[in-house]
């Protein structure tokens, strides 16, 4: 009878406790994380945001019970006094609990993977969606050739004569980049628009984005690729498309 | 109060068998492998690159194997092979000479078979992995206190954060599994040694001919790889990479020598009554991690060899330009570089969850779960590699599938969680220092393991690949989680090892010390990379500043309680409160022989009637 009692005490405590947590790490999510990312300039990067938020909510109750259990377990459980504890009770498992956890950690995870999956089928997503829309003759309003090298990058706008070290790109265009190198791996990496990938030499790989809000955001390399790495970057300059124009029309002619 | 143990020295005499074995131990091996290194590197010299026509590589790799064949020459690894061959196959006193019989502390430098030898030998492998990858941690740490390149150049820098990254994951991938599949599973299962005691010295002293090679490439320094060792890079940096390949070439060879005989050892080498079921948990974690390596490594000694040959014999298995692809080279390192996580991780669960067992003095909770969680993991981690390469643009079609298999693994690392956290249920928590380890663990491989299924998004991982956010969730998995199961396991077998405990106050000062340098170290990496900052940067613009000064401070912290483990440790091996066979009274058998314990660990093979988990229930 009392082991029941026990029992029943000890559920309610780790579920106050549980709740308490899960409320911390949910505010945390909903708020830390959005606070700590850069300023979203494409929808890809505000659902990437998007993202993390709703997976550390979903975390919150999961990291919530484990904390709720270590803090009860080093808290009531704890053996006070010298000397070896006695022997606990020889629970040798619980189908119910286990069965419970289970489908629980599975439904949690085909949320995610359901979530995941639809925002990468989804029109905005970078990488799978570009290089199939390349190999299908591409539908952006406009392409741009990143090439790579050690350590900087450099682009040209197909169909123009235009090469430039900083990256300009018109507001509101649907814009795909073929990316290459011309020595090592480089990552090309729009920080502030949650878009990524790799410049390998020899070959050209694609991946897209809109830009949604006019300003300056940074290029950065996330592959190593010797000395300078760390200083592989330039600028994006979002403008409107009258700016773009105006910007086009005023680079030298090169040979 | 100071003790002696005289049991621990030794009594009788020294056998008279061993042969040329009397001669050789860990300093003639150091000379004879400098020495076939110098005949290799002099001949090679002469005849392919004295005219400077740039045979550098092949020179290189040339005098890192004359090393390695005589450092094992030099420590007596050949010889009874050498013997068998001539006809005078060792008779029972060599074996007894090799098992290291009445030797005392003298047998720790020479080719032993004994496997609790092999045991402290590979905790001080061990130990020498993590300062020397410690150093380099810190000296990648100190660069990034201030913006700007103020320690060292980025050529030093790379070169540190290439090998940092290659020698924490050999220390770790031993950290467990060396010391305590070696010390502890043979008694575990009811033998008096592994199945191939021979076979368990040479992985060991394979392991050790491999480390100077690791850290003699970082001597010659300009690696600019990466642990990853991405093509085409890694075709292009200077002879420290032939050095660093061979390195590894070396050491798979000693994990797959070591996987074998921790299989056979357990299927062939058990007591009678020690059925599959009865098998604690620690020895089922080893045997699942010994299989996942046979897998995974193989992978390892294949990229480093194409590489190596891309480098010597003008093959272009990873040059663009000559028909070959950097993916391949990627792919391949990942087929082993997934499966290598759970090779780490798995026996470092399976020690936490003995230890949980001990000190919660209940069963483990579903044993079934434990183990199914164990294999599951095991067979998920082949299939989930390309998630590395999300963002490298090989395959992106592929891209689903990998996110589908790989957000899978948290379901069984889920269960790794319940049984842990059932078996601490309605427990008698005795809180003694491994205890600490385990909630250390638990708190962080929640955060390690979370953040890596925000990474195993694809939307996500195109904003977090390649940057600090990556660093900070592995290094939760790899510090946070693995290397405290690493230590929380050396805490709980240190007295069967060493007839003392390790110093109480000593160990929890250090438990704290890194359980709060962890938190503060890798929280502000996780803000670094959130904010965009790449991964590998030697120098950051001042939007970084602040985070990465706590960073450093927090790695300070760190470094501080791994050396007051290691005063602990070492004070504590000869000074320590002495503790009995069995100062846990825990029902496995290693606690059941006496400490020291004796060669061939009993005296009459004991009959198993029931698993160790019978806390709580008639006898």
């Amino acid at each position: 009878m009392t082991n029941q009692n026990d029992n029943k005490k000890h559920h309610r405590d780790i579920f106050i406790v549980w709740a308490l947590l899960t409320v911390i790490g949910v505010l945390v999510g909903l708020y830390a994380t959005p606070w700590l990312m850069p300023k979203s300039a494409s929808h890809t990067m505000s659902m990437g945001i998007l993202t993390m938020v709703i997976f550390t909510v979903a975390a919150a109750p999961v990291a919530a019970l484990v904390y709720a259990v270590c803090l009860y377990a080093l808290t009531i459980w704890r053996h006070r006094g010298e000397g070896v504890p006695a022997d606990g009770p020889a629970i040798r498992g619980n189908g119910p609990a286990t069965v419970l956890w289970l489908v629980g950690s599975t439904v949690l995870t085909l949320f995610l993977l359901i979530w995941g999956l639809g925002l990468l089928g989804s029109d905005q997503s970078a990488g799978a969606k570009a290089s199939i829309e390349a190999a299908n003759g591409g539908s952006a309003e406009i392409t741009v050739d990143v090439t790579a090298q050690q350590w900087l990058w450099s682009f040209s706008y197909p169909g123009t004569h235009v090469k430039s070290l900083d990256l300009y790109l018109p507001v509101n265009k649907d814009v795909e980049f073929n990316v290459t190198s011309k020595d090592v791996v480089h990552g090309f990496w729009i920080v502030q628009m949650g878009i990524k990938v790799n410049a390998n030499p020899g070959v050209i790989t694609t991946t897209s984005v809109t830009p949604d809000k006019i300003g300056t955001y940074t290029i950065r390399c996330t592959e190593i690729c010797g000395l300078d790495h760390a200083f592989m970057m330039t600028k994006v300059h979002v403008v409107s498309e009258a700016d773009f124009q105006k910007w086009l029309a005023s680079q030298p002619t090169r040979i | 109060m100071t003790t002696t143990l005289e049991h621990f020295t030794p009594v009788g005499a020294v056998p008279a068998g061993g042969g040329l074995h009397r001669r050789l131990n860990f300093f003639t091996a150091l000379i004879s492998g400098g020495l076939f290194a110098f005949i290799a590197w002099a001949l090679s010299h002469h005849f392919l690159n004295s005219d400077g026509s740039g045979f550098s590589d092949q020179v290189t790799v040339l005098a890192s194997i004359g090393w390695v064949l005589g450092f094992e020459l030099g420590i007596g690894a050949l010889t009874p092979i050498g013997r068998w061959i001539i006809g005078k196959d060792q008779v029972h006193d060599d074996e007894l000479y090799l098992a290291g019989k009445n030797m005392g502390v003298r047998r720790h430098w020479k080719y032993c078979t004994d496997h609790k030898v092999v045991g402290v030998q590979y905790i001080v492998v061990t130990a020498i992995l993590l300062g020397a990858g410690g150093i380099l941690a810190m000296g990648i740490r100190t660069n990034l206190m201030t913006p700007g390149l103020h320690f060292v150049n980025q050529q030093v820098y790379n070169s540190f954060l290439s090998v940092h990254g290659m020698v924490m994951i050999l220390a770790l991938i031993v950290a467990v599994a060396g010391p305590w599949a070696n010390f502890v599973v043979p008694i575990m299962v009811g033998a008096r040694d592994m199945a191939f005691p021979r076979l368990n010295a040479l992985s060991l002293w394979t392991l050790v001919a491999a480390i100077p090679l690791l850290l003699g490439s970082l001597a010659i320094g300009g690696l600019d790889m990466g642990w990853v060792t991405q093509a085409p890079i890694s075709e292009q940096t200077g002879v420290g990479f032939d050095l660093f390949a061979m390195s590894i070439v070396t050491f798979t060879i000693s994990t797959t020598v070591a996987g074998i005989n921790t299989i056979c050892t357990v299927m062939t080498m058990r007591t009678k009554g020690m059925n599959l079921e009865r098998l604690p948990i620690f020895v089922w974690a080893s045997v699942v991690a010994a299989a996942l390596g046979l897998y995974a490594f193989p992978f390892f000694l294949v990229v480093m060899s194409l590489n190596l040959a891309d480098r010597m014999v003008g093959t272009s298995f990873f040059v663009a330009s000559q028909g070959g692809t950097g993916w391949l080279q990627e792919n391949l390192f990942w087929l082993m570089g997934h499966p290598e996580v759970y090779v780490i991780l798995i026996p470092a669960v399976g020690a936490l969850m003995e230890i949980t067992t001990v000190f919660a003095r209940k069963p483990l909770f579903s044993y079934r779960t434990a183990l199914g969680s164990m294999v599951s993991l095991a067979g998920l981690s082949a299939l989930v590699w390309a998630h590395h390469m999300f963002t490298t643009g090989w395959a992106p079609s592929l891209g689903g599938p990998f996110m589908v298999t790989t957000e899978m693994i948290s379901i069984p690392t889920g269960l790794m969680f319940l049984v842990i956290l059932g078996t601490l249920w309605r427990g008698n928590i005795w809180m003694r220092l491994p205890m600490y380890w385990v909630f250390g663990f638990l708190f962080n491989f929640i955060i390690g393991g979370v953040t890596g299924i925000y990474l195993s998004d694809i939307p996500v991982d195109n904003q977090m690949h390649g940057t600090m956010f990556v660093v900070a969730h592995f290094h939760y998995v790899f510090v946070g989680s693995v290397l405290f199961g690493a230590i929380g396991a050396l805490c709980f077998w240190y007295p069967k090892v060493t007839g003392r405990f390790l110093d109480e106050r000593l160990g929890k000062l250090s438990f704290w010390l890194v359980f709060v340098g962890v938190q503060v170290t890798f929280l502000s990496m996780f803000v670094s990379g959130l904010r965009g900052m790449s991964r590998r940067y030697s120098s950051y613009e001042m939007i970084f500043e602040h985070t990465n000064l706590v960073s450093t401070m927090g790695a300070y912290t760190i470094m501080a309680g791994m050396l007051v483990l290691l005063g602990a440790v070492i004070t504590s091996w000869t000074g320590g409160e002495p503790s009995g066979p069995n100062p846990w009274k825990s029902k496995t058998l290693e606690w059941l022989v006496p400490t020291p314990v004796p060669l061939e660990n009993f005296e009459v093979l004991p009959v198993i009637t029931s698993d160790p988990y019978t806390y709580g229930e008639a006898q």
